[in-house]
């Protein structure tokens, strides 16, 4: 009698102690009647039954290769940058990108907040909040990343660096910054910068006039 | 480094004399100043023991037959490499023709302030990896407490048992010297007492269970599958503060939050590629090796360290989708985060704290329309809303207190359903 129960109780405990609550498997679904969508939802696989990506079977399957029709403007994407990128080892275009003028001159106080949000969000991480090329992936040579971010402001290359310059650097990345242009449309990358510059200008007269001259050639 | 650029103004006798004294501290001297140099000037593309932009600076000297030599490849590289250096020309073709920035303001005693910091740093790095330092962290204390409260419920469990039977024993003592004999003793199984509770018991619990796994079925909620590549929020958003939008792109402005494409990542794993942080520890409690994580990485975006990389030969990584919404509801982030301003966190959960993301909310429409039925509508300084101008006004002058999600509409079948 007794050993049963001590038999029924251990055996209960392993039972309990061996369940585990990671749960790996999705589960089932009762009746999925419009669960899954039958339009091509985002991240859907695409059924190579259904769906082809070389335009010479248009006809017979559904055609799509995640671009946007040809000649399309997506929104924030007007401002066009006439400049390619560089093949390795080239300067031609990143040299050229100098004369290339912002199309947007100042911010106004909306613009501003938003331009500051996404310079946070997008730039910070590496540049620093106070844009002085020590932010947390840095942290001053004991982050993660290895290599020193540039110093936007109180650096005289960076001040003196055109902001057509800058658009070339973001769009298509420099050294070991990478391209930011999935990331940011033309406008928000015109926007960030322009909101670099106008940090510059506030800090940059009183900052690094005396190290102006001697870095011209460093470009 | 301060005490040598005044040398140049000081006279002979004191020049010897200071020259002397800072021969003595040249060492720390020279490497202080030589650390604030090399990371105004170099460490933006060089690193002393990692391969970046440019080469590795650890052991520099030895590949270069002088100093001297190496103050022009600084002041000027170009001309190095015209003049014909073999070296040199070596260095430019292997880095992609590259061509290092130059440093004429650069002084030959700040070059080689800069050379000694390397030097230094280098003998650090060397000592670092000759000496591991003693790893004195245990595996991570991550509770599976399930056995403890086990053996609890069975030690509970016997003395309840045991009290009972003593109790049962003391009854019969007390019963035999009143003189009131004793019934038969019923067994316990045919109890009608013992087996009302115990169908009652069995009824409830097999009830809830039943109900709530009804109820449960086609919800994931605590799904957390195994993935590609073992991505740790813990490490990303946590640890390294990196901002939950710089790679949820879509957030703002889309239905769908958007999971990052392998250029997200590769913009900083560039960089970064071994991990040096905490031990990471998936939900079974198994270590887990980051530094081969982002390998995994690197072969899905093609990529060799030292290398210029090629997106272009990237191929997507197949992440297992955790939160599956069925069709017919209509969900969309930008709603929520951009004009509701609801913060990530409130239906994703401590997302920082996460080394192995899942579901964490039941995403059930209770769930959904308990948070319409709750949540203030941050109607300030909020464009969006700007057309519910008779509830500010209302809220103005004290008539209502706020307005919730569904005073606006948070409610209805067809916001969601249509």
């Amino acid at each position: 009698m007794k050993i049963r129960l001590i038999i029924f109780c251990l055996s209960a405990g392993f039972i309990i102690a061996g369940c585990s609550d990671v749960r790996r498997d999705p589960g089932r679904v009762y009746v999925p009647d419009m669960g899954p969508s039958r339009a091509y939802e985002t991240y859907d696989a695409l059924d190579s039954n259904k769906f082809t990506q070389n335009v010479a079977e248009a006809g017979r399957k559904i055609f799509y290769n995640h671009l946007p029709v040809a000649g399309t403007v997506a929104r924030g994407e007007d401002m066009p940058f006439p400049l390619a990128m560089d093949a390795p080892g080239d300067t031609t275009n990143y040299v050229a990108s100098k004369q290339i003028e912002s199309p947007i001159k100042s911010l106004d106080s909306v613009t501003m907040k938003e331009a500051e949000r996404l310079y946070l969000i997008n730039c910070g991480i590496c540049h620093g909040a106070k844009l002085d090329g020590d932010g947390p992936l840095y942290k001053g040579g004991n982050g993660p990343f290895a290599a020193k971010p540039a110093t936007l402001v109180g650096d005289a290359k960076y001040e003196e660096m055109p902001a057509g310059q800058m658009f070339y650097s973001v769009t298509y990345g420099k050294n070991l910054m990478g391209s930011y242009a999935s990331q940011l449309t033309r406008v928000q990358r015109w926007e960030v910068i322009a909101y670099i510059k106008s940090k510059q200008a506030k800090t940059g007269a009183t900052t690094s006039k005396p190290a102006a001259a001697d870095s011209s050639a460093g470009k | 480094m301060f005490k040598l650029r005044q040398l140049t103004t000081i006279t002979t006798p004191k020049k010897y004399l200071l020259l002397f004294v800072s021969f003595l501290f040249s060492a720390s001297l020279f490497a202080q100043d030589g650390k604030a140099l090399f990371t105004a000037n170099c460490a933006s593309c060089h690193s002393v023991t990692k391969k970046l932009t440019g080469p590795a600076l650890a052991g520099v000297e030895s590949r270069w037959p002088s100093r001297e030599k190496l103050h022009d490849w600084v002041h000027n590289s170009s001309k190095v490499i015209q003049s014909g250096d073999e070296y040199a020309v070596n260095l430019f073709n292997e880095y992609n023709k590259t061509q290092m920035t130059a440093f004429p303001q650069l002084s030959a005693q700040d070059i080689d302030a800069i050379l000694d910091y390397i030097k230094v740093e280098e003998t650090k790095a060397a000592a670092a990896t000759a000496a591991p330092v003693g790893e004195t962290q245990t595996a991570a204390d991550n509770g599976d407490q399930t056995l403890l409260y086990g053996i609890l419920t069975l030690i509970l469990a016997i003395v309840a048992f045991t009290l009972l039977y003593i109790n049962a024993n003391l009854k019969k003592m007390a019963d035999d010297k009143e003189g009131i004999p004793a019934t038969e003793p019923i067994p316990f199984w045919r109890n009608k007492a013992y087996i009302t509770v115990f169908t009652l018991v069995l009824f409830l619990i097999g009830g809830y269970l039943i109900t709530d796994g009804a109820v449960g079925l086609g919800r994931q909620q605590k799904y957390e599958p195994h993935q590609p590549i073992f991505f740790s929020h813990k490490v990303h958003p946590g640890v390294n503060q990196i901002n939950c939008q710089y790679c949820h792109i879509g957030v703002y402005q889309g239905k769908q939050a958007t999971i990052p494409t392998v250029n997200i990542c590769m913009n900083c794993h560039m960089a970064i590629n071994e991990y040096k942080g905490e031990k990471l520890f998936n939900a079974e409690g198994k270590e887990v090796d980051g530094t081969a994580e982002i390998q995994k990485l690197y072969k899905y975006a093609g990529f060799e360290p030292g290398k210029p990389w090629d997106p272009s030969k990237a191929k997507p990584i197949e992440w297992v989708r955790i939160h599956n919404l069925p069709d017919h509801v209509f969900f969309s982030h930008a709603q929520h985060v951009n004009a509701g301003r609801v913060q990530c966190q409130t239906c994703h959960g401590e997302v920082t704290s996460y080394n192995e993301m899942f579901q964490f909310a039941p995403l059930s429409m209770g769930w959904c329309i308990n948070c319409h039925r709750t949540t203030k509508v941050q109607f300030e300084s909020n464009g969006f809303y700007s057309m519910y101008e008779k509830y500010k006004e209302d809220i103005k002058n004290h008539k209502m207190d706020s307005v919730t999600v569904k005073d606006i509409g948070g409610a209805e079948c067809q916001k969601c359903h249509y």
